[in-house]
This record gives structure tokens, sequence and C-alpha cells, in this order.
């Protein structure tokens, strides 16, 4: 009860400084769109291999804007040395990278709720009805990808040249979540079943729970190191 | 409470920034930590605070070893220091609301408005930090002190951008704090200044303890030591 108490407040206290600020959101909103409009001039994708492309496409914008977002992370902590005020104060470090999850989740589906549709529009894409099952199926791949970012955002912090860093350190741990996501999509692209999907869906449940935990766990070293 | 500090030894790297320190802190004491740049005296607070884990030696506060998890130890100890530790785009009152709800307490409105209107920012209650002056937010740190009621309060250099005002304000907190059975360690280049308020004065150089006893009057073994060393380090006198 007093984690879900701690996270909520450093979560209010994330979202009230975004909400304020509109740094991350706003530049991630733009840059996903953005992205769409490239890969619509660029690619052609004919109906019958849009399950196979669309969601690899649909990822690259996800991966590139939750990355800009990851950079940002703990740009409030770093000023005036806050992280430093967190770690002295008795809170469960495990409540700082919880927060820190569920807040690039939010700001990750609020483009994707976008994005999402977007897509479809761009692309002349059909199946309009899967877009909820195939949201909620990017909300697990989302949630993977936040899970590894908060970790190993907090991980680089006090690196040299951290922007450059940071991609290189997530991208080959998160191929399982992406590899997962993509594949369920398709599939349910391609069937518009979810059953078919389970298998992926099960890899990528999996993968979410040991991030979240794995996380969860090793982030009072990681944070205090 | 009773704060020991045992064979303390901090390295950064092979630099030792404390040798081998061994202290003994006690309830109501009030103590200034001088010394020329580089002494060690950050580096002190800060593994004092468990913000720091030492490279030997180690911490006990009342019997228990006070490490970097020791949750319950964390929420007795409060730091003062140079780098602010608040939120630029919080208003002063949603700092205080904030910090406050991460020691396991609650606080309603009146409260925060009493703690700020007691260090004199009751009128900046609602403007963000950012556009506060650094006195201002110095103050706001000792609001947000004075509502957590920490039993061992470090500062660091703390009056390098108080007025006048703000150090009696200071001084007054420390004095009650130090009456009431807790312990104020104030790191500090303002020698005369800590010495008028603390009842003890520890002096570091190099990382070694070369002086630790308590204020007497007169007090020639405090002024040989500090001769000693106030010569040879620029800004670093009475």
């Amino acid at each position: 009860m007093e984690l879900l108490r701690q996270t909520t407040w450093l979560l209010w206290k994330d979202l009230l400084l975004e909400m304020r600020r509109r740094e991350s959101l706003l530049a991630m909103f733009f840059f996903g769109v953005l992205l769409l409009f490239i890969f619509n001039f660029a690619f052609e994708i004919p109906r019958e291999r849009a399950a196979e492309m669309a969601p690899g496409l649909l990822w690259l914008a996800f991966i590139f804007t939750g990355t800009l977002g990851l950079a940002q992370l703990y740009q409030a902590e770093k000023e005036n040395h806050c992280l430093e005020a967190l770690l002295l104060s008795p809170i469960d470090r495990g409540a700082l990278f919880l927060a820190k999850v569920f807040f690039n989740l939010l700001l990750m589906l609020s483009v994707e709720v976008v994005v999402f549709p977007l897509f479809w529009m761009l692309f002349n894409l059909e199946a309009w009805k899967l877009l909820p099952s195939l949201f909620l199926v990017a909300f697990l791949g989302t949630l993977g990808f936040c899970a590894i970012g908060a970790l190993f955002s907090a991980v680089t912090l006090k690196a040299r040249a951290r922007e450059l860093l940071l991609p290189l350190v997530i991208f080959p741990l998160m191929i399982p979540v992406i590899l997962a996501t993509i594949r369920a999509m398709e599939i349910l692209l391609r069937t518009g079943a979810f059953e078919e999907a389970s298998p992926w869906l099960r890899l990528l449940i999996g993968f979410d729970v040991i991030f979240i935990t794995a996380g969860f766990l090793i982030f009072e070293w990681v944070i205090e190191a | 409470m009773q704060l020991v500090v045992h064979r303390l030894s901090k390295a950064y790297g092979y630099l030792w920034a404390l040798k081998e320190l061994t202290l003994e802190l006690r309830s109501g004491e009030c103590v200034a930590l001088l010394g020329p740049n580089g002494a060690g005296k950050t580096t002190l607070l800060k593994l004092l605070s468990a913000l720091l884990s030492p490279t030997q030696g180690e911490i006990t506060v009342d019997g228990e070893r006070f490490v970097t998890s020791s949750h319950r130890l964390r929420s007795l100890v409060g730091l003062l220091s140079p780098h602010e530790h608040l939120y630029e785009g919080l208003t002063a009152s949603e700092n205080l609301r904030f910090f406050v709800s991460l020691y396991h307490k609650k606080i309603n409105r009146l409260e925060t408005e009493k703690s700020l209107e007691l260090v004199g920012l009751k009128d900046w209650s609602d403007q963000y930090v950012g556009s506060l002056s650094s006195g201002m937010k110095c103050r706001l740190t000792i609001a947000k002190w004075l509502l957590l009621e920490p039993r061992l309060l470090l500062l660091d250099e703390p009056y390098g951008v108080l007025d006048g005002a703000g150090v009696e304000l200071l001084e007054s907190y420390l004095r009650r704090l130090c009456s009431g059975g807790g312990i104020a360690v104030i790191a500090t280049h303002h020698v005369q200044r800590a010495l008028r308020l603390c009842s003890r004065a520890i002096i570091l150089d190099h990382g070694s303890l070369i002086f630790d006893e308590p204020k007497q009057e007169p007090w020639e073994s405090f002024h040989r030591a500090f001769e000693n060393f106030a010569p040879r380090e620029n800004g670093w006198s009475s």
C-alpha cells in the first residue's frame, strides 16, 4: 500500500511537470507523425502485403518516438540534483522505477492513440475493427519497452554522451519484446483471431513480467551506483 | 540519538577523500565541520546521509548500522545542500507537499501555509520554484525540514545564499533542533558564524581528522589548529 502511495506521488509529480512543460510529449508526438509521413512517402504498401509490413513500420515509429521520451525521462531529477533529494528520502527505490515506467507508458500511449489511426488512414488500410485488438498488443509491447527503457535510462544517467549510448544499450535488449509484438500484430492482421497470436502474446506478457520484476528488484543498486 | 562513525574511509578511484575517520555525535550537539576545500567535508556529509556508501568503515545510528537501504533511518536525516533539491517546475507549496509525502507524512494546506509563513515565503506559495531566488529556495528547504523534523540535519555551506534574516531564521531553527535532542552538522567556511552557534568543532584536512573538541572559552587549541591551516587556503578565514 505504501509502495502504491509513493508511486502515485512520484507519478503525480512527473505528470504535473510534463503538463506544464510539454517538452517530451510534444516532441514525441511531432516526431511520430513526421515519421509516418516519411514512411508514407517512402513506401507503397500493397493491400495484400499490409499485414507483413504495417506492424514493422508502425513499431519503428513507436521505438524512435519512445527513445526520444526515454532520453528525457530523468531530466527533472537532474535539475537541482533532485535525484539526490529523492534518494535522501525513505522511499522504496522500486516506487521510483514503477513511476518512471508508468509515466513513460502514459506518454507513449498518448502518442500511439493518435499515430495508430493516422497510420491506417495514410496507408489506406482496412480492418478498422481490428484496431482495438492491435492497440492492446501495442500496449503490452509498449509496457515492455518502457520497463527496459526506464531501467537502462537510469543506468546511463551519469554517462557521457548518454543520448548516443542509451539506444545502443536498449535496442539489443528490446529485440524479444519488439519481435513478439510485431509477430502478434502481423498474425492478428492476417487472421483477425486473437487465438492465433496467443503464443507470441504469452511470450510478450512473460517478457513484460520479467522486465518489470527485474527492474523493480535491481533498481535500488542501479540508481544508487 | 547517538551517531557513531567508525574508521570511515571513502575513495573516489585512487583518491582518498576520507581516511579512517572515527567520531561520535550525541544528542543536542551542534557541530561545525571546518576545513579547506577538498578536505572531505561534503563527502562526510554525503556519507552521513547515506547518499554515498563508504569504501571502508561504518556508521551506526543508535547502534543500528546506517546503510543506503536503511529506509527507517533515512527519515531521521535531513540535508541542506547548495544544490537546492527542489523541482523548478512545481510551486513552493507543491514542492513541500511532494517531498513531505515521500516521508510517510500527511500535511494539509494549512500546515504548508504555516511553514511557508515561518520562513517568510507565504506570499510565494503559488510561485514556481524556478522563479525564486537562491536565498528563497534555501528558505523553502528550511520550510521542508520544519515540516519533516529530522533528528540529524546536515548543512553544506548554508550561509552562502541567505540574507541576515535568513541566517537568523536558520540559526533559531538549529538551536531549537539541538535543544530538542537533535544533531546538526554544519560544513562551512564561515568559521566565526559557525562557532557562534556550534557546541563543538571538527577540522578536516586531506580527508583526515586533525581537530575535534567541544567549544570552550578561551579556545586556544582551536585557534592554534585553525591558524596552522588558514594561511595556506585562500578564502578559508574567520
